[in-house]
């Protein structure tokens, strides 16, 4: 199989945004969990 | 435990067992039995990786670690949806395109077979060693709290493993890990929600966590950059992205997941579903942790959790002081049961004052109880010849055993067994597939057929199966060694991804530099961690660098290498 052969992901055009969401929800979730902290500290 | 309970965890165990026996009973070939056929969904990797990783011990000890330290360990799983970004980007592309069975495989390929053989050498090692604590450890749990004989229980994991993975092989792993996966995320959900409705009626989630709060549980992010701190925002984002990216790119009981997909999209989808999923999963089982913390706040725990070295203590002639430290243990309970009443009304009335008094009144009442603790400690100490020592892994499942309604407890031990069976049955296929395809294959017997392949797979994984159950039965009189397995496995972890990652990004370096500076990196790693006090997290970026650097400065010394032998 070649590079060629890969099939874009579902929901997105290109496998770059599917990447950027994985890592917008982690920086997402750690903001969250940063506020948390501060909040009850 | 009740009929009820039995009925639960007796019938879910045996319907996972018996539905990943059925569903692969046909024959296979070597491509079916070692990689599924390149037949697996995304949802059924993303789930089959997330079972390998999440161990028994997963279930039983990060609730205690929460309990007790707080949902700071969170952070260690901030690296991992980077590395799999990363694996989907660089390494899925590779494995596929070379088609191999194993990651060590590849090696050979780019570099040379005896770089290949110590990579795979220190796979089986380590691994090899570790799945018998796989094992042992929530044997030991389970038996102590429910009185469960320890040798039946070790043997009943470590046969029924053994068992399905020898009829179905990586099939048979991901068809029952997805079930498994149903019951874990299904039981800690319900925990979650039971244990908020255990609490006094005045106190709601919103109490619970301001309660929480003020004990500095929701200690969830720590910006300080502490190299010997085992859990801050930068080892978690550094030290646990090579680790993530040393266990999930070169590790077979990973890489043997993902190899099973149907194209190189459906395992990267595998792959991100896990760097998606993975750090709320985590955040979950942490909140249950705190929830059963604030639980304990309100309705009075054990002195010890590990109520089989209590009891020992107590059928000794330290009876009298253990008495003593539970009564007195009582009294500072019911001391942080008002402070912390008197804090959640405070909470409700949004009184300030009132809160910070009582978080001192509770603070003090804490110092007194945590003292009362390792005084109890030392007592456990001098009359247990068992050494292990964390009473923090007994929390939850005390908790669950003692307070949670009946056929829930017989569900939250089915977790803890399917935890156990799903880690363990990835440890038995993906040693069965190394020692088969990166040693038999490749250095004992090269021609012989696909079938004899299969039978040595098959065989192989019982040997596997049966190494693992003799080390278990024989760890509680190994504790020092069980505690050096697990330190040399995570060791180890740095120096293998160097390789991996010369081999995927530095073009221009060879096998032999590679190899020795593998070897002289694993001393390095052995000295550093016999003399200085860094947190294991950062090894896996030391040995990464090491292994990097120390190719550079020996290539031009070595004498120029052959062209590789091709992989079989």
């Amino acid at each position: 199989m070649t590079k060629g052969d890969i099939d874009p992901p579902p929901f997105f055009k290109s496998w770059t945004s599917m990447y950027w969401l994985v890592l917008g929800v982690l920086a997402v979730l750690i903001l969250l969990f940063y506020l948390i902290t501060e909040a009850y500290k | 435990m009740s009929g009820l309970d039995w009925g639960v965890l007796v019938g879910t165990i045996a319907f996972i067992v018996l539905y990943g026996v059925w569903k692969t009973r046909k024959a296979q070939h070597m491509s079916g039995y070692l990689r599924a056929d390149n037949t697996e969904r995304w949802w059924m990797m993303g789930l089959s990786i997330m079972a390998t990783q999440a161990s028994a011990i997963t279930f039983l000890s990060t609730p205690g670690q929460a309990f007790d330290d707080g949902m700071r360990f969170i952070q260690f799983y901030f690296g991992l949806p980077l590395a799999m970004v990363v694996l989907s980007i660089t390494a899925i592309p590779i494995y596929y395109r070379l088609k191999v069975f194993t990651a060590y495989e590849y090696l050979e390929t780019r570099f040379n077979l005896k770089t290949r053989s110590l990579a795979a050498l220190l796979f089986l090692l380590q691994r090899g060693l570790s799945t018998g604590i796989t094992i042992y450890a929530p044997a030991i749990i389970l038996s102590a709290i429910l009185g469960w004989n320890l040798t039946a229980t070790i043997l009943f994991i470590g046969v029924v493993v053994t068992f399905y993975t020898v009829v179905g092989g990586t099939k048979a792993v991901s068809q029952t890990q997805r079930l498994q996966m149903a019951v874990m995320l299904g039981g800690m959900l319900a925990a979650a929600i039971v244990v908020v409705r255990l609490l006094p009626e005045n106190v709601g989630f919103s109490e619970a966590m301001a309660v929480a709060g003020t004990a500095g549980k929701l200690n969830l992010v720590d910006l300080s950059f502490n190299p010997n701190d085992r859990y801050n925002l930068w080892s978690g984002l550094i030290g646990g992205f090579f680790l993530s990216l040393s266990y999930f790119g070169t590790d077979q009981s990973q890489v043997g997941r993902y190899l099973g997909g149907e194209t190189i999209a459906q395992s990267r989808l595998g792959l991100l579903m896990n760097g998606l999923v993975k750090v709320p999963m985590q955040f979950l089982i942490l909140l249950v942790g705190v929830l059963v913390f604030v639980f304990y706040q309100f309705y009075a725990p054990p002195l010890y959790f590990n109520q089989q070295q209590a009891a020992n203590v107590l059928a000794s002639s330290a009876a009298p002081a253990w008495q003593k430290l539970e009564s007195e243990s009582q009294v500072a309970f019911q001391e942080k049961k008002a402070a912390t009443l008197a804090l959640v009304q405070a909470h409700q009335t949004q009184d300030q004052a009132g809160k910070d008094q009582a978080a001192l009144k509770m603070q003090q009442a804490e110092e007194k109880r945590k003292d009362l603790r390792s005084q109890a400690q030392e007592l456990v100490k001098t009359y247990n010849q068992d050494t292990d020592l964390k009473d923090t892994d007994y929390v939850f499942l005390t908790f669950v055993t003692q307070q949670l309604p009946r056929g829930l407890v017989g569900l939250l031990l089915a977790v803890v067994l399917c935890a156990a069976m799903g880690s363990t049955a990835s440890a038995f296929n993906s040693l069965a597939s190394t020692s088969v395809v990166d040693v038999y294959k490749r250095s004992l017997r090269r021609n012989a057929s696909d079938e004899h392949y299969v039978r040595a797979s098959r065989w192989l994984t019982v040997g596997w199966g049966a190494v693992s159950i003799f080390f278990a039965l024989f760890a509680s009189q190994l504790e020092n060694l069980i505690q050096a397995v697990n330190i040399l496995g995570s060791l180890f972890y740095g120096t293998v991804l160097g390789i991996f990652i010369a081999a995927f990004y530095f073009k221009r370096l060879a096998g032999n530099a590679v190899f020795w500076a593998a070897l002289l990196t694993q001393l390095l790693i052995f000295l550093l961690y016999y003399y200085t006090a860094i947190a294991y997290l950062w090894y896996n970026l030391i040995g990464t660098v090491l292994v990097v650097g120390f190719a550079y400065l020996l290539q031009p010394m070595l004498p120029k290498q052959r062209l590789p032998s091709p992989a079989p």
